[in-house]
């Protein structure tokens, strides 16, 4: 059925009042609600008239029974609104490659009074990072110990499993640069994947991060899935 | 602080960017303003859908609405209810029967609805009374369901054109009642 109706008659063919209410309710056809907002853009006294009428006709909901949303909607909402940008990977890391320092001189500490000693006889560890589990590290419990002479990195999971479906992969962050795949961890116990040579140099001071990513690593060449722990290469 | 003050509180915290505040005020109004969404639309889903929507718009305009002189409750309720409004006529859904014995108009406020005005104190409510039953039910159709002309023609039988006399005159009256 078309909204068309025939322009009205009578004295209140002109009353800018009641088109006002009209156009409150939505009730104008497109024609007349297009002239309406014409007419009110140059108009204040249409304009607070309008809202004169959503203001009384606002207290009619009054009547209406309150309903809540079901809670996945304000989940959502938020998703939509705040979740869209994944902090930089800067942001994420950054905490550890602080707190990474303070572990690494106990490390240190350990490593000479000879408390500690490298369970690998293949990897002569000189740099090494505990990989501290970020909120979303889930109990994750890593060291890396990297032998730059060979240029092989062994990376130790004590705790922790990646996501149902998901594998952790090992990134070296040196400076500003963007985030290097250095590749994916086994599913336990240890991994040893060797190191380009080129990457050797940027090593010390670097920071190394696992985050969780789709089967076969992350399909676009920088961290997709969250990071779940991270820390600072020091010396051993 | 009265609940209105602390909407506006809230409202003018969010147009800073507080998301905090933005929780607070989801948490305040939503079942108020889903509620609004469910009358017109009838459907949880596309009322969770345009309830969404109306509050991105808040986020994203919340530093605007006091320009256009409302209240912060007038404000939320009415991108709401023409969120709502807009939403059922995309999906072209068909008005509610409405029985035509109760649009003969009987030209005076039944008993009921008298009894209902006096300890009513709001002015809609008490102005709407004063109209025949049947036309104030009009008034609200087109407010609380977003009926239009269209949709009461059909809804009544009665020819569009006599529905728009109807309603324009019933707004006459409610905007002299209103300003007395």
């Amino acid at each position: 059925m078309s909204d068309k109706t025939n322009p009205p008659e009578g004295p209140e063919e002109d009353e800018p009042r009641v088109l006002a209410a009209e156009y409150a309710l939505g009730l104008l056809p497109n024609d007349e609600r297009v002239a309406f907002e014409a007419r009110m853009a140059e108009d204040q006294a249409l304009r607070d008239e309008v809202a004169a009428w959503d203001a009384t006709f606002a207290e009619l909901i009054d009547d209406v029974e309150e309903v809540p949303p079901s809670p996945q909607l304000r989940k959502r909402l938020e998703a939509r609104l705040f979740g869209a940008r994944r902090p930089s990977i800067w942001q994420q890391v950054w905490p550890y490659a602080v707190g990474g320092i303070a572990a690494a001189v106990v490390l240190w500490f350990a490593a000479t009074s000879g408390v500690l000693v490298t369970d690998d006889e293949a990897v002569r560890a000189d740099l090494v990072a505990e990989l501290a589990a970020t909120p979303d590290g889930d109990g994750l419990d890593l060291r890396a110990n990297v032998d730059t002479t060979r240029g092989a990195v062994q990376v130790l999971r004590s705790a922790g499993d990646p996501p149902e479906g998901r594998v952790f992969e090992l990134w070296l962050i040196a400076g500003n640069n963007a985030p290097v795949s250095l590749g994916l961890l086994d599913g336990d116990g240890d991994t040893v994947i060797d190191l380009p040579q080129d990457l050797l140099a940027s090593l010390p001071g670097a920071v190394l991060a696992i985050s969780d990513e789709p089967p076969g690593g992350s399909p676009t060449g920088a961290p997709t899935g969250a990071v779940r722990a991270a820390g600072p290469l020091t010396a051993s | 602080m009265t609940p209105q003050e602390e909407v506006e509180r809230l409202i003018a915290r969010v147009a800073m960017g507080d998301r905090a505040a933005f929780t607070k005020l989801y948490d305040r109004t939503s079942a108020k303003l889903f509620g609004v969404c469910l009358r017109v639309l009838n459907d949880r889903a596309e009322a969770e859908e345009v309830l969404q929507e109306v509050f991105v718009t808040v986020w994203n305009k919340a530093d605007t609405y006091r320009v256009n002189g409302y209240s912060p409750m007038t404000w939320l309720i009415t991108i709401t209810r023409n969120r709502a409004v807009d939403r059922r006529r995309a999906l072209k859904r068909p008005p509610e029967p409405i029985d035509t014995a109760d649009l003969l108009p009987d030209g005076k406020p039944g008993p009921e609805a008298s009894a209902v005005a006096a300890s009513d104190a709001r002015r809609i409510t008490q102005c709407l009374d004063e109209l025949p039953r049947a036309r104030a039910h009009l008034v609200r159709r087109a407010y609380l369901d977003g009926d239009s002309y269209a949709d009461l023609a059909e809804a009544t039988g009665v020819n569009l054109n006599t529905i728009r006399t109807w309603l324009r005159r019933s707004l006459i009256a409610l905007r002299e009642c209103l300003s007395r």
